[in-house]
């Protein structure tokens, strides 16, 4: 529910309050002002006919609509009286609510009884137009509470979305750095004050970190290749004897281990940094049957045959740059953890992708597979990253994988919609 | 072959001054954006080798230079990022060829010599060596004149001989020249050989001398006494 429909209904549901406790309010003031007002008018009659008994000074009962004087032979004076009556009305014909004065009081020598009627307002009917007029108010203060939350999410909230748009639309590692424009709001111009400030500070934290991995990978790479080709130039010589010769073979291939190490470390953590974000429609069938043909010639150096079962045209969202390292590495796996007149059987639909392959049974537990520098003590030849990185392509790319082994057979399962 | 390696380790430089100034090449070292471009302003150079990150500046800023005024100069990059946006801005830029570091100095040549190849010599794409004739354009070997029916790799792998004859060339080297980026699949570099082998076969089943020989322990040469 958007905040500003929240607000106006939580002010509604208060008004409600607000309005009951003010109709009983409204009652009760209307209600005794009218009181007074009937009380003094009554009494203004009452001074009226005063006077009247004391210019005519009557001696029979007088009774009129509204008004009884009955002289009195004795008693004593008493005081003003207000009390309400039922009394037959005129002109309605029936018994209506009335309020009556009576007194008692001696007018020229003589005592007089009056008593004095007035129609009543009801208190039903107090009750009634007050509660009419309250909820005609309150009617007009939802519509106006509705059109100022429209326009207020329409016009106030303005800057506020455009802020979230933009938000939603950063990239951490896109060049320019985040800017708003000033709003008239104080608090949207802090908000994106502190956005600007805040994703500012994650730009450059970004940047310096894959500069550091490009750096680090960088510094590694240099002196690696200076040594492997100081090392080159110690064989080309040919003057080494036979386990000198076997000692600088050794080191070489440490050497190309720990630059291939790096370079995957790197990879890694450029996938961490999202920088693989050419996500586009890929065909998924024509990558794998162009990476199972760069693959094919070293199959056959293993004599591992393949079968082929694949849907045509699979798209697949995803990096192209990763496509291509998830097919390599998962085929490169398949190859090397395979034996001598293995198989590879490749299944794809659009629903995912089953590599299967013939190979020896793991010794290490398969749900740690795609932990970094988990590997098979027998293969120390790997590098122990290949799956950590076809797991780190997956998460990225929003795929599932699994790994199974049954009856010798390899299967590693990548589903792409989840 | 006059070659400009420009690359900040001193002790790289070095080295590969060594190496390819035994193949013939004649080398000079900048170590510097900045000295580079003052080199490539007052000489000609057939080759650049250039390396991506300076002290003073990226080296694709060398090769936007270079490029608006000589064209004809093959341009190698050497880039230690491995990165596959550098490559693509680096080849957009005009350069031949893009080599990952860490390489092997025999892969280096092997570049260098086809680039120069590709370049400079128009008309003849033939590379004689004893017996051999390899034609780089027609991708055809002729031995005694004769055909030899080669596959890919067998190709390669005669032509990375040649242009490094009478060198050592470690199993690695041969592998990761002849499979790339697909090595990681392989468990062993013993296949190697197997295509070594079927390469010796042809080529002494045309008459043909052979000339490569196994190093124990270390790798293969091709010995040419031209």
């Amino acid at each position: 529910m958007k905040l500003i429909l929240k607000f106006t209904l939580l002010f509604l549901l208060i008004s409600l309050g607000v309005f009951f406790v003010g109709g009983l309010i409204t009652y009760q003031v209307v209600k005794q002002e009218i009181d007074e007002e009937q009380e003094r008018f009554l009494l203004e009659r009452l001074d009226f006919f005063s006077r009247w008994i004391e210019r005519h000074s009557p001696t029979k009962p007088f009774i009129r609509d509204k008004i009884q004087v009955y002289p009195l032979e004795s008693g004593i004076e008493t005081d003003i009286i207000f009390s309400d009556t039922l009394v037959m009305h005129s002109t309605l014909e029936r018994l209506e609510t009335h309020i009556k004065l009576d007194v008692t009081k001696s007018i020229n020598d003589r005592l007089y009884k009056i008593s004095l009627f007035d129609l009543i307002v009801e208190e039903d009917d107090i009750a009634d137009s007050v509660r009419e007029s309250m909820i005609k108010i309150y009617l007009l203060l939802t519509g106006a509470m509705l059109l100022v939350g429209g326009l207020a999410g329409a016009v106030l909230f303005k800057p506020f979305n455009k802020t979230l748009a933009k938000i939603k639309s950063f990239r951490v590692d896109q060049k320019e750095p985040l800017t708003f424009s000033k709003t008239g709001t104080e608090e949207f111009n802090k908000l994106n004050t502190f956005l600007e400030e805040m994703t500012g500070k994650i730009q450059q934290d970004y940047r310096s970190l894959r500069e550091f991995a490009e750096n680090a990978s960088h510094e590694m790479q240099t002196p690696l290749t200076n040594a492997i080709g100081k090392l080159e130039l110690l064989l080309a010589n040919g003057s080494l004897n036979p386990e000198d010769n076997d000692r600088v073979i050794a080191t070489l291939s440490s050497l190309k281990h720990l630059s291939k190490l790096g370079q995957s470390l790197n990879l890694l953590t450029k996938i961490d940094n999202r920088e693989f974000h050419n996500i586009e429609k890929i065909n998924f069938t024509d990558k794998l049957a162009q990476a199972l043909d760069n693959f094919k010639e070293l199959m056959d150096l293993k004599s591992i045959s393949i079968e082929q079962q694949h849907q045509d045209k699979v798209m697949v969202n995803m990096d192209p740059t990763l496509t291509t390292i998830l097919i390599n590495n998962l085929l490169s796996n398949a190859i090397r953890h395979n034996h001598e007149h293995g198989f590879i059987k490749t299944f794809l639909d659009d629903k995912r992708l089953i590599i299967t392959n013939s190979g020896p049974a793991l010794d290490v537990d398969p749900n740690t597979l795609f932990d970094r520098f988990r590997k098979d003590r027998q293969k120390s030849e790997g590098l122990g990253l290949g799956l950590a990185i076809v797991k780190k392509i997956c998460d990225y790319s929003g795929f599932r994988v699994a790994y199974n082994y049954q009856q010798e057979q390899h299967s590693l399962e990548i589903q792409f919609n989840i | 072959m006059k070659v400009l390696l420009v690359e900040d380790h001193i002790e790289l430089a070095q080295n590969m001054h060594t190496y390819l100034s035994k193949e013939g090449y004649v080398c000079e070292v900048s170590a510097s954006t900045e000295q580079a471009m003052s080199k490539l302003g007052g000489f000609d150079y057939d080759l650049l080798v250039l390396d991506l990150m300076l002290p003073d500046g990226n080296g694709l800023d060398i090769l936007r230079w270079v490029k608006q005024t000589n064209t004809k100069m093959g341009v190698l990059i050497l880039s230690a990022k491995n990165s596959l946006q550098d490559k693509i801005e680096g080849l957009e830029l005009g350069a031949d060829d893009y080599l990952p570091k860490p390489f092997h100095f025999a892969e280096l040549n092997a570049r260098l010599k086809a680039i120069f190849r590709r370049r400079q010599l128009q008309g003849s794409n033939v590379i004689l060596c004893e017996d051999i004739q390899i034609d780089t354009e027609k991708h055809e070997v002729m031995v005694n004149q004769q055909l030899l029916d080669l596959t890919r790799k067998e190709y390669e792998l005669l032509l990375y001989f040649i242009v490094n004859k009478n060198r050592v060339l470690t199993k690695q080297s041969i592998a990761e020249h002849l499979w790339g980026d697909y090595i990681d699949a392989l468990d062993s570099f013993d296949f190697v050989y197997q295509h070594i082998k079927n390469l010796r076969k042809k080529i002494t089943e045309a008459g043909g001398k052979d000339a490569i020989t196994t190093m124990y322990g270390s790798g293969y040469k091709f010995i040419s006494t031209q």
